[in-house]
């Protein structure tokens, strides 16, 4: 069945050329901005977690409410209770950081275990996986999200738990069409003709020697996915509540000042969302592009 | 050339057919096994809270005739969808097949014309851009596409709706009484503008359509017809657009859906999206379940059609 896939390219094509040659200027921006945007996010997890916050998130100073940016102690301004935006910001990465890695790795280790099936064993597993492939495709995943939210509870790990398995299909495809690439090559026919156990070709040249780069590069627009979806369903209200902060509930929270024409409570979280999946995208792609071998002449 | 394409298009029909019906099968497999896996037993809503382990409970679901086994209580619940039986609504009591209906027209208007307009709007720069090629043009492209996929849609909403309110003096709000103003088409055009930018369907559209496009025209046969003075539009139009037109619209509708929920929200847009939204706040399970149905039947009907075309103009691919 033909299906539109976004990021992935062919498989292998330019291995043999080194990765200067691979490069084009914009791929080394692209890594360069989303590295950047990693280490920031890593680094404002941890000061949150450690509570090391510039200002109290939750202290309210009603004398200066929606202040502008570069306000004397408030350098990102503040929200309609008059509340550090900046610290707000930056716990408001609490909300999607944990969740979106239980995400990304329930969508790789699921993954992985499906295209090695499917690339390995083939035959009809690689039929059913087509199959659960076009099933999971065939949900909104919102309107499935939503649906697990009616049924069991809005709890973002379960809502991460959908967000993981619909992620499953896309590294299941690629680990199966890299197992199908890999198995023409003569060393994978040597470590069998070795006598080396299957687990061990596998798991360590299969897997580790040769999937390692489009795991990371999956795991990383996983991680773009899980924060789009945290800050849409926050958003709506399903997800961190007030007055805990999340990107989503802070840009809703600002919402009716917006349309008062006090734009920036709203516009700084909404920065924050755009600005970070912006990068986790680019970097992504940029890796893909350098690693995997997907260039445009 | 034509005969040879009809045999194969039925064929595949047939077979597409039964894959969507399988695949359908799946959906309310997979909507079903939520459904038995929540906590709770829908016959406590019902008992609004008495004592759920009581007689009146085990008399009730005598009663009612509900199935002990879980394959029986699935062939029982499929069975009444198969009359058009979603059940009704805990929150209105209302059957929800008729209020999906009712909204689904609402939803079906955005995400169709959210495409249609898309479809406007992307084919002219796609067309220029592979007949052009342009690296300057090209590297905006791409760029702009990456921001706009990652633009959160509800912010980009409240900028359209500032807009609105301070420059042309009105709320962009879709309920009965504003389609009786004037300018009533703006209302309708906003919303679906606003779902088909901010879903990054406009720019994927275009990176789609144009990466294809210009993979086809330096194809060697469009050389040929170039060579020979044929007209190198019809010769490309079929790989070169017909087939990635369908297959980025097919691709999109679930992303379209998706979106509709939060674009519905900001602009309150009576539709499946907000009802979805609305069920989900309520814990209204049958509602919500007959939106995940409808709409990915509406998916699997996208790609049928896409199928459907795909093997029309190809008909190798029925030999697949």
């Amino acid at each position: 069945m033909r299906r539109y896939v976004q990021t992935p390219g062919p498989i292998g094509q330019f291995s043999e050329l080194s990765l200067r040659q691979r490069a084009g200027p914009l791929d080394l921006v692209y890594v360069a901005y989303g590295l950047l945007v990693v280490a920031v996010v890593v680094a404002s997890y941890l000061l949150g977690a450690f509570g090391w916050l510039p200002h109290d998130p939750q202290a309210m100073d009603i004398g200066l409410i929606n202040a502008a940016p570069f306000t004397s102690g408030h350098p990102l301004g503040t929200d309609f209770l008059g509340r550090d935006l900046q610290a707000r910001l930056i716990l408001g990465i609490q909300a999607y950081f944990l969740p979106g890695l239980l995400a990304i790795t329930i969508s790789v280790v699921g993954g992985s275990v499906l295209g090695i099936l499917a690339g390995y064993r083939g035959g009809w597993f690689d039929t059913i996986i087509t199959y659960f492939d076009n099933l999971l495709d065939s949900f909104p995943r919102l309107v499935l999200i939503l649906l697990v939210i009616a049924a069991f509870k809005a709890d973002i790990y379960y809502v991460m738990v959908v967000v993981g398995i619909t992620g499953m299909p896309v590294i299941a495809n690629l680990i199966a069409g890299k197992i199908a690439f890999l198995r023409q090559k003569s060393f994978i026919e040597a470590a069998h003709a070795l006598g080396l156990p299957a687990h061990t070709v596998i798991l360590k040249h299969i897997l580790w020697l040769n999937c390692r780069a489009l795991l990371v590069i999956q795991a990383t627009l996983g991680m773009a996915e899980a924060i789009l979806v945290e800050t849409s369903l926050s958003y709506l209200g399903f997800g961190v509540q007030e007055p805990t902060p999340s990107w989503g509930n802070m840009v809703q929270a600002g919402a009716n000042y917006f349309l008062q024409g006090n734009f920036w409570p709203s516009t700084a979280p909404a920065l924050a969302i755009l600005a970070t999946i912006l990068g986790f995208q680019l970097l992504g792609d940029g890796l893909n592009n350098l690693l995997e071998g997907k260039r445009r002449k | 050339m034509k005969f040879a394409a009809i045999k194969p298009v039925s064929r595949v029909l047939a077979r597409e057919l039964a894959v969507t019906a399988l695949l359908l099968l799946g959906v309310s497999v997979v909507v079903f096994a939520i459904l038995y896996l929540a906590p709770g037993d829908p016959l406590n809503v019902l008992l609004e809270g008495q004592s759920p382990r009581s007689q009146l409970a085990l008399g009730m679901r005598e009663a009612l005739g509900v199935p002990q086994t879980w394959y029986g209580q699935y062939a029982a619940w499929f069975g009444k969808m198969l009359q058009g039986n979603f059940g009704n609504s805990i929150r209105t009591g209302l059957p929800v097949l008729p209020e999906l209906a009712r909204v689904g027209v609402y939803t079906l208007t955005l995400t169709l014309g959210s495409l249609a307009l898309t479809l406007l709007i992307a084919v002219p720069i796609a067309v220029h851009a592979a007949a052009h090629g342009g690296t300057t043009g090209n590297t905006a492209a791409t760029l702009a596409a990456y921001v706009l996929s990652a633009v959160p849609v509800f912010w980009f909403g409240y900028i359209v709706v500032y807009v609105f309110i301070h420059q042309f003096g009105m709320f962009p709000l879709i309920s009965g009484t504003a389609a009786k103003q004037e300018h009533a088409w703006l209302y309708f055009l906003v919303p679906i503008f606003v779902l088909g930018i901010a879903s990054g369907t406009l720019s994927e559209m275009i990176r789609h359509l144009r990466e294809e496009l210009s993979r086809v025209l330096a194809e060697d046969y469009i050389r040929t017809a170039r060579a020979k003075g044929a007209p190198v539009w019809r010769h490309a139009f079929k790989e070169g657009f017909l087939i990635p037109v369908t297959e980025i619209m097919s691709a999109k509708i679930p992303f379209l859906l998706g979106g509709a929920v939060i674009v519905e929200q900001v602009f309150n847009w009576p539709g499946m999206g907000r009802m979805a939204w609305q069920a989900a706040q309520d814990r209204d399970f049958p509602v919500i379940m007959g939106i995940a149905l409808v709409a990915a039947a509406f998916v699997r009907l996208g790609n049928l059609l896409q199928r459907v075309v795909f093997t029309a103009v190809n008909p190798r691919a029925s030999k697949e």
